[in-house]
C-alpha cells in the first residue's frame, strides 16, 4: 500500500517540476546516492538541511552521518532540503507534502527527522520544513504517529531558542551519538512504548538533551533563575559528545546533477583548535584538538577523486597550517595529484604558522590565484585583547612572502564590534590594508589586489566574550562608513555583513527558551531564509519581538552580569565556565594565552574526557 | 606513431534518463568530464591553468526531456580497443546515462554540432487524451502554411522545421505523439514550441528524444 501513495506523490511532484526554477535540486538520483527498499529496512531517517539543495548538498557533515547511517543495513538515511520559494508555494497550493530525495516519500512518514542546525539562520527554515512536512511544529503536539524530530550542528550548543520545537538534541559530534539515538528508538519501537517512554529513554544518552525534560524559570527583571531536570534520566550538565579517535575520513562522496555551491572532495584533516581565539565559537567548542593520520587523509583523498571525478579537493580544519605534518601533507598531494587535473584549496592558513617552506609547497600546488589571511582586528592591542596575538611586522613580512611568491591577490579578513575597540582600531584596518597593497604593488605592481572582507563580532556562548553585549546597529555602521573613508581611492575592494542581519544572529545565539516564541512569529510573519540578504526582513523579527512580548535589547545589548545563570548553562562543552571567566578576565588586561599545545591551561576538556582520551591511545590528541 | 598520430577521437552514443532529465547541457558536460575522469581513460585535455577535457555534444537537449539516444565525441592521447573503452565508460558511468555503443571517428571528420540534421522525439501525456481530438490538432497545425511564433525576443515560423508529426496510440491510454524536427545549426525546431502551438505545457508531458539523424560528413563520401 504505501508503495502507491509513494508512486502518486511521485506522479504530482513529477508535474511540479516543470513549473519551478531549477527543477534539478529535488530529484536527486546523483552517483554515489545510496537507495534503499523502502520495506527493507526498520528506521527510515530524513538528514534535513533547512536551506536549498545548493548549499545543503556541499556540507560535509551532512554527507558524514548519511554515509555512517547508510552502511547500517537496518537503517536507511535521505535526504531533505528546503525548497525555494517558488517551489514551496508550488508545494503549499497542490497540498504535496515536502518529500526526500531518495524515495519520494513525504518527511512525515520518516521515523525519525535529522536536523542540521550549523547556524541560526536556519531556524525559520527548519519550521517551515517542519509545516510542509505536515509534522506539528511544537513537540509537545507529536504523538508516536509523528516523526522523532532530533537536531544538532554547530548552533545546538545553544539550543534554547529552538528547544520547543525539538525533541532531542545531540549536542556535540553526532557519528557515534546518532547511532545510539536510532538503537533507542529501535528498543522503544519494540516495546511499544509510548512517546514520553521514547524521549526518557532518549535522554539517558550521552550529548543527547531533551529539552522536555528540563525546566526553565526566570527571575523578574528576565534572567535564568534556574534550569532544573524533571526527569531521572535528565542529567545537568548534558556533557556534549566527543569521539576519542576520529575515524577514517567520508571518501564516498554524492557527485551532484545540477551545480552546487562546493563541488570537490572535502577531507577534515583535523577537528578542534589549540589557538584560543577569545570571539572563536568553533575553537572552543570542538576541543580538544584531534590530528587524523597522514595516510588515511592521502587514501580518502585519493579515493574520494576516483569515486567522483571530482576537480577539485580541500582540506578542511579550523587552522590547517596547525596540522603537524602539513609539509608531508602537502608533498603527498602533489605526488598523487601530479598525474591528475585537480585544484587544491586549503583554507584557514594561520599568518604566525607560516613558513617559507610551507609557502614554496602551496606554491607548486596552486600558482595563480588568490591567498586568504585572517587578522581579525586592525591594531596588536587589540589582537591581544581577542587572543590572536600577531604583530604588524609579522603580518607584512606574510603578506610580502605570499606576493614573493607568485599571487597576485590577497583576501584580509577583519571583524568589527570586537569587545574594546576604539575608532582608532578600526581606522587602523584601513591602514593595513593601505600597507598590504603598498607592498604589493612594490612587488608584483598594477596586478596586486587587496580584498578586505568585514563582518561583525557576535558574542557567542561557550567563548571568552560571552558576557560582553554586542555592538550598536549605529556604532556598527559608523564603523562601516570609517572604513570606506579610509578605504576610498585605494582601489581595495571591500564586502561587509549588513549590520541587521549580524543583530539577529546575536539574538539568536544569546537567547534563551522564551526566544522560541520569537522565532514561531517570525516564522508566521513570514521569515524565510534569513541568511540570504534578499529574502532577509528585519521587521518580521521586530514585530515577532512585540508579539512575543520580549526586549530585543535585552538579548543582544545587555552587558550578561559574570554570576547570571546563562540560558545555555546546562549544555557543557567541554570547557569551564570558570576558564571562560578567567580568560574574559585576561583579556580586559590584554593578557594573551598562547597555544595549548605546549601548556594546558585546563579548560576543562581532559578533565571531562580523560578516560575517552586513554581508551583511544592512537586518537591523534594534541592535548599536552 | 608520434603523439599527433596516436590521438584518437571516439563517439559515444548513450541515454540520458529521469534522473538527469533536469540536468542542463552544460551541467551534463560537467558530468561527462567527471566521468570521463573516473574512467581513467587517457583523455585529451587543454593547456593552461584549469585544463578541460575536450568534449563535443551533438545537440542539446531541453530541460525536462529524456532521451535514448544522444552523441557526443571526446578526444583520447592514445588509442585503446574500443571494447575497453566502453567497458570503462559503463564502469564510470552515472544513474540515468548508459553507455550504449563508441566508436572510433576520424579526427577530420565535422563536429557533431555542425553534422546535425534533425531529431526525433515522442511526446506522452500524464493524463489520458481524447485520440481522434489529438488527431485533428496534428491535421490543423500541419495544413497551416505558417506558424510565426517568438522565441527569446526572435519571430520565427516553426512550420518549416516540422518535418513529421503524428499522433498515436490505442484507444484511452497511451496517446502520444511523435515528431520529426528540424536540428540545423540554426535552425532548430524545439518540441515544446510545437506543443505550446497545439495548447500542452510542459507539465502536461514527457518528452523522450528517440532518434538525432546526422547529415553525410563532407570530408568524406559515404
Amino acid at each position: 500500500m504505501p508503495d502507491q501513495t509513494s508512486e502518486t506523490l511521485s506522479r504530482k511532484i513529477e508535474r511540479l517540476l516543470p513549473t519551478v526554477v531549477k527543477p534539478g535540486r529535488y530529484v536527486g538520483g546523483e552517483l554515489n546516492q545510496v537507495v534503499k527498499p523502502w520495506e527493507s529496512v526498520r528506521t527510515h531517517v530524513a538528514l534535513v538541511f533547512p536551506d536549498i539543495y545548493d548549499l545543503g548538498q556541499s556540507n560535509l557533515g551532512l554527507a558524514l552521518l548519511y554515509d555512517i547511517l547508510n552502511q547500517h543495513d537496518d537503517i536507511a538515511a535521505e535526504r531533505a532540503f528546503s525548497p525555494w520559494v517558488d517551489m514551496e508555494e508550488a508545494l503549499r497550493t497542490t497540498g504535496v507534502p515536502l518529500f526526500s530525495l531518495e524515495s519520494k516519500r513525504p518527511l512525515h512518514e520518516f521515523e525519525i527527522l535529522g536536523i542540521s542546525l550549523p547556524y541560526e539562520t536556519v531556524y525559520t527554515n527548519f519550521l517551515n520544513i517542519l509545516d510542509l512536512s505536515q509534522v506539528p511544529l511544537f513537540s509537545q503536539d507529536r504523538g508516536a504517529e509523528h516523526p522523532l524530530v532530533v537536531a544538532g550542528g554547530q548552533a545546538v550548543f545553544n539550543p534554547e531558542p529552538v528547544a520547543p520545537f525539538v525533541d532531542a538534541f545531540v549536542i556535540g559530534e553526532g557519528e557515534q551519538a546518532l547511532l545510539d539515538v536510532v538503537d533507542a528508538y529501535q528498543a522503544w519501537q519494540a516495546a511499544s512504548g509510548n512517546r514520553p517512554a521514547l524521549l526518557a529513554q532518549l535522554a539517558a544518552i550521552p550529548g543527547v538533551y531533551v529539552p522536555s525534560l528540563y525546566a526553565v524559570d526566570y527571575h523578574p527583571d528576565g534572567t535564568v533563575q534556574q534550569i532544573e531536570p524533571i526527569h531521572p534520566n535528565a542529567s545537568l550538565p548534558v556533557t556534549k559528545r566527543i569521539l576519542p579517535e576520529l575515524p577514517p575520513p567520508l571518501s564516498r562522496f554524492l557527485v551532484p546533477n545540477v551545480e552546487v555551491v562546493q563541488e570537490r572532495v572535502s577531507v577534515e584533516i583535523m577537528r578542534g583548535c589549540t589557538r584560543g581565539c577569545r570571539f572563536c565559537h568553533a575553537g572552543m567548542v570542538n576541543r580538544p584538538i584531534r590530528e587524523r593520520p597522514l595516510d588515511e587523509i592521502l587514501e580518502a583523498l585519493r579515493l574520494g577523486l576516483d569515486r567522483t571525478g571530482y576537480e577539485e579537493v580541500s582540506l578542511l580544519s579550523l587552522s590547517s597550517s596547525d596540522y603537524s605534518q602539513i609539509i608531508p601533507l602537502i608533498e603527498g598531494l602533489r605526488a598523487l595529484l601530479c598525474q591528475r587535473q585537480v585544484d587544491i584549496s586549503l583554507p584557514s592558513l594561520r599568518i604566525e604558522s607560516f613558513s617559507d617552506a610551507l609557502m614554496d609547497e602551496l606554491q607548486s600546488l596552486s600558482p595563480g590565484g588568490g591567498f586568504t589571511l585572517a587578522p581579525e582586528a586592525g591594531t596588536e592591542r587589540l589582537r591581544n585583547v581577542i587572543n590572536k596575538p600577531i604583530s604588524d611586522a609579522d603580518l607584512m613580512d606574510t603578506v610580502r612572502s605570499i606576493f614573493q611568491h607568485g599571487w597576485n591577490s590577497i583576501k584580509l579578513y577583519f571583524m568589527i564590534g570586537h569587545p574594546q575597540e576604539t575608532l582608532e582600531d578600526v581606522q587602523a584596518i584601513a591602514g593595513l590594508c593601505r600597507a598590504a597593497l603598498l607592498e604589493g604593488r612594490r612587488i608584483v605592481g598594477g596586478r596586486a589586489r587587496i580584498h578586505a572582507g568585514i563582518s561583525t563580532f557576535i558574542p557567542k556562548p561557550h567563548t571568552p566574550f560571552q558576557w560582553v553585549p554586542f555592538d550598536r546597529l549605529e556604532s556598527i555602521q559608523e564603523k562601516i562608513d570609517l572604513l570606506h573613508e579610509g578605504l576610498h581611492g585605494a582601489k581595495i575592494k571591500m564586502t561587509w555583513n549588513r549590520p541587521e542581519a549580524s543583530l539577529l544572529e546575536a539574538w539568536l545565539s544569546r537567547g534563551d527558551r522564551r526566544l522560541a516564541d520569537v522565532v514561531y512569529h517570525a516564522w508566521r510573519n513570514g521569515a524565510r531564509f534569513d541568511a540570504w540578504s534578499e529574502h532577509f526582513n528585519i521587521d518580521c523579527w521586530r514585530q515577532a519581538f512585540e508579539q512575543a512580548q520580549l526586549d530585543p535589547d535585552f538579548y543582544s545589548l545587555r552587558p550578561r552580569n559574570l554570576d547570571e545563570i546563562l540560558p545555555w548553562e546546562h549544555i557543557d562543552a567541554g570547557v569551564r565556565k570558570t576558564f571562560l571567566l578567567r580568560d574574559y578576565q585576561w583579556s580586559l588586561e590584554g593578557k594573551i594565552r598562547p597555544d595549548c599545545r605546549g601548556d594546558c591551561y585546563g579548560c576543562g576538556i581532559l578533565a571531562d574526557f580523560q578516560e575517552l582520551r586513554l581508551a583511544a591511545p592512537n586518537g591523534g590528541w594534541k592535548c599536552p | 606513431m608520434n603523439e599527433q598520430e596516436r590521438i584518437t577521437r571516439i563517439r559515444v552514443h548513450y541515454t540520458k534518463g529521469h534522473s538527469l532529465r533536469f540536468t542542463g547541457h552544460l551541467d551534463l558536460q560537467r558530468l561527462w568530464e567527471r566521468l570521463l575522469r573516473r574512467s581513467g581513460l587517457p583523455v585529451r585535455y587543454s593547456q593552461g591553468f584549469h585544463p578541460r577535457a575536450r568534449l563535443n555534444l551533438a545537440s542539446a537537449l531541453p530541460l525536462g526531456f529524456i532521451s535514448d539516444s544522444e552523441l557526443l565525441d571526446f578526444w583520447m592521447d592514445s588509442p585503446l580497443p574500443l571494447e575497453e573503452v566502453q567497458a570503462r565508460l559503463a564502469g564510470a558511468a552515472l544513474p540515468g546515462l548508459k553507455i550504449l555503443s563508441v566508436e572510433a571517428v576520424p579526427l577530420s571528420e565535422d563536429s557533431l554540432q555542425s553534422r546535425m540534421q534533425s531529431s526525433e522525439y515522442q511526446v506522452s501525456f500524464f493524463d489520458p487524451q481524447d485520440l481522434d481530438k489529438l488527431h485533428q490538432k496534428v491535421r490543423d497545425l500541419l495544413e497551416t502554411e505558417q506558424i510565426i511564433r517568438q522565441r527569446r525576443k526572435k519571430t520565427y515560423d516553426l512550420r518549416p522545421l516540422i518535418l513529421a508529426l503524428e499522433a498515436e496510440g490505442h484507444g484511452e491510454a497511451d496517446q502520444g505523439l511523435r515528431m520529426r524536427l528540424l536540428a540545423e545549426p540554426g535552425a532548430t525546431g524545439r518540441p515544446d514550441e510545437v506543443l505550446d502551438e497545439m495548447g500542452f505545457g510542459s507539465s502536461q508531458v514527457l518528452v523522450r528524444r528517440t532518434h538525432l539523424f546526422l547529415q553525410q560528413d563532407s570530408s568524406r563520401q559515404q
